[in-house]
């Protein structure tokens, strides 16, 4: 019972979030209308890029430290999963108070990035996970979506940094697709398997 | 136009007479719905599915006709140029490729540039939508026969195809803004002016028209609409009636569409660098996409928990709000401004 609502709140946290991203993004979009910022030059709308950059970020924070709880919570015991976070949070913090907020979040994003790809690594090794669904190719899927959608916005930090940020683009693309399938088809797949398993056998004993 | 003028003269013919048909099985389907909602089962409902599969057939036709027509495009539609011009332009291309992280191919007189259009253009893309729409509807009512489930993918329908032939009819005028782009190409120009000319339509011919994402981002995000229109057929049914069954069915389209979504979305991240450089995030039609796809995500982790009290009168009340989100996001580009914009 304490679990599950350990994983309720978490999802609610997520929804929560989330929905404030798109209030956010509905807002933008009223204000550059309202603002008519279609016809000014091109440095003003870089700004206003900026400014909702800036403001996406707490959200964004927030949603790195719930994803840094919710993925791996069947692979390590909640008191390390806090002691992670609340580091992750402190650094971020720490970073941004040196270095400002864009740099804060990109080592958040790299962090993040490395904490679920051990997860995969985990997952594919066939450590005993208990993702909230269950089976295998679910657990692979949701790693690998979760996976791909922070290397995406880590390729969106390397954008102006990096001429060859698409491949991390490519990368997460192919992540969150594959993830995906996996996830939503994984009785199909399964399913797939076990008939092509059923007439192996029966192909090999005639 | 030199050698289009009897191709869309027959495109317009035998686009209008498409459209008579839509209409005629459409008004058909609509006389079905209240019959059906009196007494389901039996002949009415077995007219019906066979209307939805002629509506399916009809729509199939008219993009049949439009591959037909973009063939002809493909075929009469060429940025020629003179062999003094074309050795300027490529003196001009060059210094140009020079510069900037994207290219742009130096002009080939062997082969000079052609219009490769897909087939989802303009008023066009009603039609790819909307087919797609019918041919998922009438999977869904095969696959499922509860009567409000039904009837909804009727009226989604018949509200699809008056859209289609009443509002944004593809064959009265082909491609208008497509050929208004293109039409001076066709008249005398001073070298000058035909050098300006080139360079206007040539850049947006590689980078919109003949661009290889046309091919992926837009259909992926029309076969998302029209799954989704499925699934918000669903959500209802399953309000309304508070059958598993609706409920499986709308998940089994939420996860497609959101797979199309996605996709679709992702693929036209590496086109807008391309295509608008690095100008374009946060454009409306950007943040409406990315809200839609918050609320569907939102959706499929709140559909996690739906055994839990209180909880399927939400999930479906956000699959609702994302077909909502849905219809706002296509129509943002309507009224917000931005690189999306339609007018």
């Amino acid at each position: 019972m304490r679990r599950f609502n350990y994983d309720l709140i978490l999802i609610l946290i997520t929804v929560g979030i989330l929905f404030l991203i798109s209030l956010l993004c509905i807002g933008g979009m009223f204000y550059f209308k309202w603002a008519e910022l279609q016809s000014v030059a091109p440095a003003i709308k870089m700004a206003f890029q900026e400014q909702m950059n800036s403001l996406l970020a707490p959200f964004l924070v927030a949603l790195l430290l719930t994803l840094g709880l919710c993925i791996p919570k069947r692979l390590f015991p909640p008191r390390w999963l806090y002691t992670f976070i609340i580091l992750l949070g402190l650094t971020g913090l720490g970073s941004a108070l040196v270095w400002g907020w864009r740099e804060s979040l990109f080592w958040m994003l790299v962090i993040s990035a490395a904490l679920q790809a051990m997860v995969l690594i985990l997952v594919v090794s066939g450590r005993r996970l208990k993702f909230l669904c269950e089976g295998y190719w679910n657990r692979l899927g949701s790693s690998l979506v979760h996976l791909g959608l922070v290397l995406f916005c880590l390729d969106f930090f390397l954008l102006s940094r990096w001429d060859m940020h698409l491949v991390i683009f490519w990368i997460s693309a192919i992540c969150i697709f594959i993830g995906m399938i996996v996830t939503f088809y994984a009785e199909g797949m399964m399913e797939w398997l076990r008939r092509r398993k059923n007439s192996q056998e029966f192909t090999d004993r005639q | 136009m030199p050698d289009l003028g009897s191709a869309i003269d027959f495109y317009q013919t035998a686009g209008s007479f498409l459209i008579y048909l839509l209409l005629i099985a459409a008004a058909a389907l609509a006389v079905c719905i209240p019959l059906q909602a009196k007494q389901s089962g039996g002949l009415t409902e077995r007219v019906a599915y066979y209307l939805i599969l002629g509506i399916l057939a009809l729509l199939a036709a008219g993009s049949i006709l439009v591959i037909w027509f973009h063939w002809e495009i493909y075929q009469h539609v060429v940025l020629r140029l003179p062999e003094n011009l074309a050795h300027e332009i490529n003196r001009w291309l060059a210094a140009a490729n020079s510069r900037s992280s994207y290219t742009l191919p130096l002009y080939d007189p062997a082969a000079p540039p052609k219009y490769v259009l897909p087939f989802w253009l303009e008023n066009e893309k009603y039609l790819f939508w909307f087919l797609a729409y019918a041919g998922m509807a009438l999977f869904a009512w095969r696959r499922l026969s509860q009567p409000i489930f039904r009837i909804l993918l009727q009226v989604l329908l018949v509200i699809q195809v008056a859209v289609l032939c009443l509002v944004c009819n593809p064959f009265q005028q082909p491609l208008p803004r497509f050929f208004q782009e293109i039409s001076p190409w066709f008249s005398p120009l001073a070298p000058i002016s035909r050098f300006g000319l080139f360079m206007q339509l040539y850049p947006k011919l590689i980078f919109y028209y003949n661009a290889h994402y046309m091919w992926t981002h837009p259909p992926l995000l029309f076969m998302a609409y029209a799954g989704l229109t499925v699934f918000f057929a669903g959500c209802v049914a399953m309000l309304r009636t508070g059958e598993a069954a609706c409920e499986t069915m709308a998940y089994a389209h939420a996860k497609a569409s959101y797979l199309f979504l996605t996709l679709g979305m992702l693929l036209g991240y590496p086109w807008a660098l391309q295509a608008w450089g690095p100008n374009w995030w946060w454009d409306p039609k950007v943040a409406s996409s990315l809200m839609m796809w918050i609320v569907f995500s939102t959706y499929l982790h709140a559909r996690l928990y739906l055994s839990r009290k209180g909880m399927w009168g939400f999930v479906g009340g956000l699959g609702i709000l994302c077909f909502c989100a849905m219809l706002f996001t296509f129509t943002a580009s309507f009224f917000f401004p931005g690189e999306h914009t339609v007018h």
